[in-house]
This record gives C-alpha cells, sequence and structure tokens, in this order.
C-alpha cells in the first residue's frame, strides 16, 4: 500500500512538472506584460528603456529580450509562448516562416493597430509584400554607399573630393590606389567589393537584375547580370593574385570596431559600406580624424540611369501566429512603427528610419554624409532584396558560387548554370 | 506485476528482495526518490527529443501542421546531397588527422610533464592552462595567432625561414588550423594520460632498465602498453567529439557564411545545424543526426574490437 502511494506521489511529480514544462500558454491570455524579441541588438539596456516609454503611456509592461541566437527564433515560433512582437535581424527568413504558418499577416492588424502604410518608404515596406499579403513591417533600416579615403586620393594623384562617376571608372581608381612591395605582396588595396561581407545585391542590382525574377516565382542565378556582377568583382582579386589580396585584407573583419580599421589606417582606399559608419559610434569613435568621403555607389557607364540605385536591408517585424494577444501585439506594433519612436531608435543607432516622417527629423538630416543615405532611402531607385521561401539555402549556395569566383577566379558562368539549375527545382518545389 | 527474466535475476516491480528487511526497503525507495530529478531530465530532454528525432527523420516536419509522411526519401536524399558528403569528408579529416595527431601530442606532453624536473608543476599548470580557456574565447584568440598579416604564427614560421600560409582563407589550410586550435586546448587529455604513466609500476620500468632497455625501449616496451586502455579511452572520446565538431567552426569563420573558405569548415553538425534552424529542414536534419549517430556507433564499436589487440589490461 505505501509503496503504491509512494509511486503514485512520484508520478504526480512527474507529471507536474512536465505540465509546468509544457504549459505557460494559458497564463498568456491575461498578462499585463508583452514581450519583445529583437535578434539584432547592440544595447539591450537602451532598447528596454525605448519600451519602458510604452509601459509609462499605457501602464503595460514590456520586457526585451535582445539580442537573440538564430537558433532560438524558431523553437520560440514553434513554442505554445512566443513572443508578442519578434524583431527579426533581416527578412531573409519572412516567407520561410509565413510558409510554415509562424507568423501572422499583418493587414487585420494593420488595421487594428492603426498603421498609416503610406507613412513608410516604398522599397523597405514592399519586401514585407507577397502577393497582397503583408508578412512583415520593417523598423530600422540599413542602405549601403561608396566610401573613399581622401588621404589615399590625394597620395595617388587623385581629386579627393571626385569619387569615381562610373562602376569602370572604380576598377580604373582601385588600380591606381593599389600598391605591392617587391616581391608583389600588396601593401595597399585600391577597392575591395566584399569588404566586411558579400554585396552582391548591390551589384547585380546595378547592373540590372537579380537573382530571382521581381515576383520571386523564379530563380535566375544564371542571368547577364548575375555574371557581370561576378565578372565585374573579380577582377579586385584576379589582377593581383587573389592569394595575395586574401591574405593581406585576412583579419580586418574583425578590426571593424577599432582604430586599425584598415579603411583609416590607409591600407584600403574604397569600399562599401552602411550609413552608420557616419554617425557618432564608428568612424568618428574610432578615428575622428580621419578624412574620407561618402556617395551613392555609381552605376555602370552604359546606364547612368541607374544612379541613386540602393538596396535596403535591415531590422522587420513581425508577430508570431502563437502570440497570445493579438489586439495587445497590434497595439505594441504601432507604438513602434510611430514617427516619433522610429525617430528617437534610429537617430541614437543611427540607422535609417522606415518611417518619413521621422526621417525629416534634424538627426537624419543634419550631418551631410549621413543624409548621402537618407535621400538614397528616397530615391526612386532604392530597391531591396527579393525573398523566397528558400532565401537561405540559396544565400550559402550562392556564398560558395561567389567565393569560387571572386576568390579563385573559378569562370562564373558554369557555377552559375548549376545553381541555377539546382535552385529553380526547389523554388518550385518550395512555392508547391 | 511484471516479471523480467535477465540471467539468473527475476525482476519485478517493485522489486522483492527476500532478504532485505523493512529498513532497507524503506532506503531504497528514497533512493529511487532521490534519483528522480535526474530520471525526469533524462526523459524529458534526452529519451523524448532522440524519439522524436527518429520520428521526423521519416516526414517533412511542419511546426504548425501535421508531419508530412516521406517514409526513408530524407535518407535517401541525403545520399545524393553534395554538401552531405562535403561536410563528412570534413568531419572524417578532423577524425583521422586530428585525433592521432593530438594522441600522439598529447601523450609526448605527459611523458615530458611527468619527467622529475625542477618546477615541473609549474609546467603541468601552463599545459593545463588553455583548457579552461572557453571555446568561444580561445577560437577567437586563434584567429589573430593564424592571421597571416600580424598573427604570431607566421611571423615565428617566417623567423625560421617558412612563408606560412593563409590559414584562415586558404581551403586546403583552414581544417589543419582548426586542428592546431583543438592541440592547444589538450589539457585535458594529457592529464588523463599522465594518471595513466603515474599508474605505470616502477618495478616494470626499472626490470627493462636493468636489463639494459635504453630510454625509448623503456618507452615503447613498457610504457605504452602499460597506458593502452588510457589511450583507447582518449581515442574513443576524441574521435566522438571530433564527429560532433561545432562551436569552434561557428565561430572561426568570423563575418564569413558558415562552412568558409569554400566549405572546407563546413562540418556534420555545421551541416545539421543549418539545416534545422536556418533552412527549417527538421526532418532532413534529424536523418543526417540518425547517421551520424550510426555512424558514431560503428566506428566506437570497431575501436573496441580493434583495440583487443593493442590493449593490455593489467591484473
Amino acid at each position: 500500500m505505501k509503496s503504491k502511494l509512494l509511486a503514485l506521489f512520484s508520478l504526480v511529480i512527474v507529471a507536474s512538472m512536465l505540465l509546468a514544462a509544457c504549459g505557460g500558454g494559458n497564463k498568456a491570455a491575461d498578462q499585463q506584460v508583452l514581450r519583445v524579441w529583437i535578434q539584432w541588438g547592440d544595447n539591450p539596456q537602451q532598447i528596454q528603456t525605448l519600451f519602458d516609454k510604452y509601459t509609462a503611456e499605457t501602464g503595460i509592461k514590456v520586457e526585451v529580450t535582445a539580442p537573440l541566437e538564430e537558433d532560438k527564433i524558431l523553437p520560440a515560433l514553434t513554442g505554445s509562448n512566443p513572443p508578442d512582437v519578434l524583431v527579426l535581424s533581416g527578412g531573409d527568413l519572412v516567407k520561410s516562416y509565413a510558409k510554415e504558418g509562424l507568423v501572422t499577416e499583418l493587414s487585420d492588424i494593420i488595421k487594428t493597430g492603426g498603421i498609416d502604410l503610406t507613412d513608410f518608404f516604398e522599397a523597405p515596406l514592399d519586401q514585407c509584400k507577397y502577393g497582397d499579403q503583408i508578412l512583415c513591417l520593417p523598423w530600422g533600416t540599413d542602405m549601403y554607399a561608396l566610401f573613399w579615403n581622401k588621404d589615399m586620393f590625394e597620395a595617388a594623384g587623385l581629386d579627393p573630393e571626385t569619387p569615381p562617376a562610373t562602376m569602370e571608372q572604380l576598377a580604373e581608381f582601385a588600380d591606381k590606389l593599389t600598391k605591392t612591395d617587391a616581391d608583389g605582396n600588396l601593401t595597399q588595396v585600391g577597392f575591395l567589393p566584399d569588404q566586411g561581407w558579400d554585396h552582391s545585391d548591390l551589384y547585380v542590382r546595378m547592373f540590372g537584375g537579380f537573382w530571382y525574377s521581381d515576383d520571386g516565382q523564379h530563380v535566375t542565378a544564371n542571368s547577364q547580370p548575375m555574371i557581370d556582377s561576378l565578372t565585374w568583382q573579380q577582377q579586385f582579386y584576379t589582377k593581383y593574385g587573389a592569394d595575395k589580396v586574401l591574405a593581406f585584407s585576412s583579419g580586418w573583419a574583425d578590426q571593424y570596431m577599432s582604430a586599425d580599421y584598415p579603411f583609416y589606417t590607409g591600407k584600403m582606399a574604397m569600399y562599401v559600406d552602411g550609413e552608420w559608419m557616419t554617425g557618432p559610434n564608428f568612424i568618428s569613435a574610432f578615428k575622428p580624424e580621419a578624412s574620407y568621403g561618402v556617395a551613392p555607389f555609381p552605376p555602370p557607364a552604359d546606364h547612368p540611369e541607374r544612379a541613386n540605385t540602393a538596396v535596403v536591408q535591415g531590422t522587420v517585424a513581425v508577430i508570431p501566429s502563437g502570440a497570445a494577444n493579438k489586439d495587445a501585439s497590434a497595439k505594441l506594433l504601432a507604438w513602434m512603427m510611430s514617427p516619433d519612436i522610429v525617430a528617437e531608435e534610429f537617430c541614437f543607432n543611427a540607422n535609417l528610419p522606415t518611417s518619413k516622417k521621422a526621417a525629416q527629423d534634424p538627426c537624419f538630416t543634419a550631418n551631410p554624409k549621413f543624409k548621402v543615405f537618407t535621400d538614397l532611402m528616397a530615391s526612386p531607385n532604392a530597391t531591396y532584396i527579393i525573398t523566397t521561401p528558400i532565401s537561405l539555402e540559396f544565400n550559402d549556395a550562392y556564398g560558395l558560387v561567389f567565393e569560387q569566383a571572386v576568390h579563385t577566379g573559378a569562370d562564373p558562368k558554369p557555377l552559375l548554370d548549376q545553381l541555377q539549375t539546382d535552385f529553380e527545382a526547389k523554388l518550385q518545389d518550395a512555392l508547391k | 506485476m511484471d516479471e523480467l527474466r535477465i540471467g539468473r535475476w527475476n525482476w519485478t516491480w517493485p522489486p522483492k528482495f527476500p532478504k532485505w528487511g523493512p529498513r532497507k526497503r524503506t532506503n531504497f525507495r528514497i533512493g529511487m526518490l532521490f534519483l528522480l530529478p535526474w530520471t525526469i531530465g533524462f526523459l524529458a530532454f534526452t529519451l523524448y527529443p532522440m524519439l522524436a528525432s527518429f520520428i521526423y527523420s521519416f516526414s517533412i516536419y511542419h511546426p504548425r501542421a501535421p508531419l508530412e509522411w516521406i517514409w526513408f526519401q530524407n535518407y535517401t536524399d541525403l545520399f545524393k546531397d553534395k554538401l552531405f558528403w562535403q561536410s563528412l569528408y570534413n568531419t572524417l579529416y578532423m577524425v583521422i588527422i586530428g585525433v592521432p595527431l593530438t594522441l600522439l601530442a598529447s601523450f609526448f606532453c605527459a611523458v615530458l610533464l611527468n619527467l622529475k624536473v625542477r618546477g615541473q608543476s609549474i609546467y603541468r599548470v601552463i599545459y593545463f592552462l588553455p583548457s579552461i580557456v572557453p571555446t568561444v574565447a580561445s577560437t577567437i584568440l586563434w584567429l589573430w595567432i593564424l592571421n597571416p598579416q600580424v598573427g604570431i604564427m607566421n611571423n615565428l614560421l617566417g623567423i625560421v625561414g617558412i612563408k606560412g600560409p593563409n590559414w584562415m582563407t586558404n581551403p586546403a589550410w583552414s581544417k589543419p588550423g582548426l586542428i592546431l586550435l583543438g592541440m592547444w586546448g589538450m589539457g585535458a587529455t594529457i592529464v588523463i594520460y599522465l594518471s595513466g604513466l603515474q599508474d605505470v609500476p616502477a618495478s616494470l620500468l626499472e626490470a627493462a632498465e636493468l636489463d639494459g632497455a635504453n630510454w625509448w625501449q623503456r618507452l615503447w616496451h613498457v610504457t605504452v602498453p602499460m597506458v593502452s586502455p588510457i589511450t583507447l579511452f582518449n581515442l574513443i572520446t576524441g574521435v566522438i567529439a571530433q564527429f560532433q565538431y561545432f562551436a569552434q567552426a561557428y565561430v572561426f569563420r568570423g563575418f564569413q557564411p558558415l562552412g568558409y573558405p569554400l566549405n572546407s569548415t563546413l562540418f556534420y553538425s555545421v551541416y545539421l545545424y543549418q539545416n534545422a534552424f536556418l533552412y527549417l529542414k527538421m526532418g532532413y536534419a534529424s536523418a543526417m543526426a540518425w547517421v551520424l549517430f550510426i555512424i558514431i556507433l560503428v566506428c566506437t564499436l570497431l575501436l573496441l574490437k580493434v583495440s583487443n589487440r593493442f590493449t593490455y589490461y593489467a591484473g
């Protein structure tokens, strides 16, 4: 008898612990605490302070979790108690999540929350649209432009105030700005097309295409713009020996947030980077005396109409389909998207606002270097990265082709043909 | 209740041990109660996920929709997947080259650390220290050590006239770089070897010495056989660890995509992780996990079987 009681007792403990582990969902409905998860968060405390304002206005407490490792997100979305609003680092996975029903289509939320879609810049908003569905809302946005080191231009006999006007001229300038020692080792590089990370999205757009068709229904990996982009990028490596360029630039990405960054130390004359570099936390913090210029990336010579082409990237907010209280999520999302809050958050981080009203704030227009990016955002040629449910897998496979072509000098055409064959099939399968 | 017959024991639940008094029985139950937290943890966080992944491996996993049964298709797709073979090759490289090198190096370090010299405990601390550095920190440190421009490794090689390779950007050198990083942190293996070396009977070594065996002969004919069970243990744990190689590769690519350069660091677990959490192919990733499990199981059994020939158990 006693032993049965003991067994029963153990069973109750096991059962209650398992229930406690899986339960959770029930209490979410009547909670007064909303949870916001932000994948990319340099400064979690600042973000929490921002959301404390929402608490001050509405009495609803908001708990911020940031930053997040990417492997935490899928379990959170599939679990029974996901965050009320989730801010992803980029739009890459949104369509994969949508395909699995993990995120809410936002049309109703936008209505409930009273979110004004006309206040959004078109390019970042367009990346969230899928047919007539809206799967996410862009929050903070990044754009990329050409940075050049004026001192190095002067030393090479170039006009320090005039950046290259075409992609062809950029290659000429780069050659003048590249120096080697007696053994052929680099001591200075003119332009690195993939400094920091791969910027193929920008170059492909400049050559007039992308790796997906505009509607995202087909892969166009071996289209002419794709070949042109890789061929154009290749020259900056093959001309001087890819191994030598790789050896020279090895580890530079890890020096990004330091005074040793090669752009400041006279080792790299031109490269592509984002708006935050011109804000208070980067160049002016690490190398205030750096003499540099920023300009929209130049178009190819035969397509001057593509000037001011730029590709938006940046964070997007989604509402998990398992979120307990969609009305509360809607209100919080609307508050996050309001011009004042957008202005405050992205002024602090020196990122671009997605709200047109917020972009009027002097914070985004006073600094002429930052204004290059604010203007690009409003450019009719501002565009976005087309995504599909297989975006991440494609990106990794493309990354390999990129490496083979640009870092080892392989012929891009056959590599892109193979990529096209593999991924058109995968995409059609995923879109079924 | 049910009876289970194993050998000459009749197992019943609750167990009946005829010779046990009531006090012993109570102790047994209390003991079981103390085991409960572990049992719950094992059932909920080890056994259940394992069974679930086994089931998922036969399906396309949809988090919010019923599983789509495709039976063995994940497994057959695996064998057609170029990246699967690439990741298996990379992993086998680490197992076949990395593990023996590490064993050899740690054995010789242990032999040196076993010599009776002044300040030996300080040397032991120095050799052990790297293994308490967290994996991420030591990997980032090695990113700098192996940096071809400013790294200490190529500078040292330069002093002896060797032009060091591009460790991190040349696909032929990325895995050797990671093996070096692993060997730097082999302190735990050294300590296990050291304890084994101290168990080698001094009488045997003395006898060999009296018979005229030199240092090398004593090492090869006495010490090596006497520590062979330790070698087997280090070998098997090393092989298992290398098959599951993940964290260092995840950190080592820096800002580059996983597998950089040219997928030379796309190890099995890395590709599994990509499939599970980035491509949302949980079923496929589960199939990969089970294939890895079988590979490790077969390797371990094979090593145990083969080891009979070279392992000597004293007593």
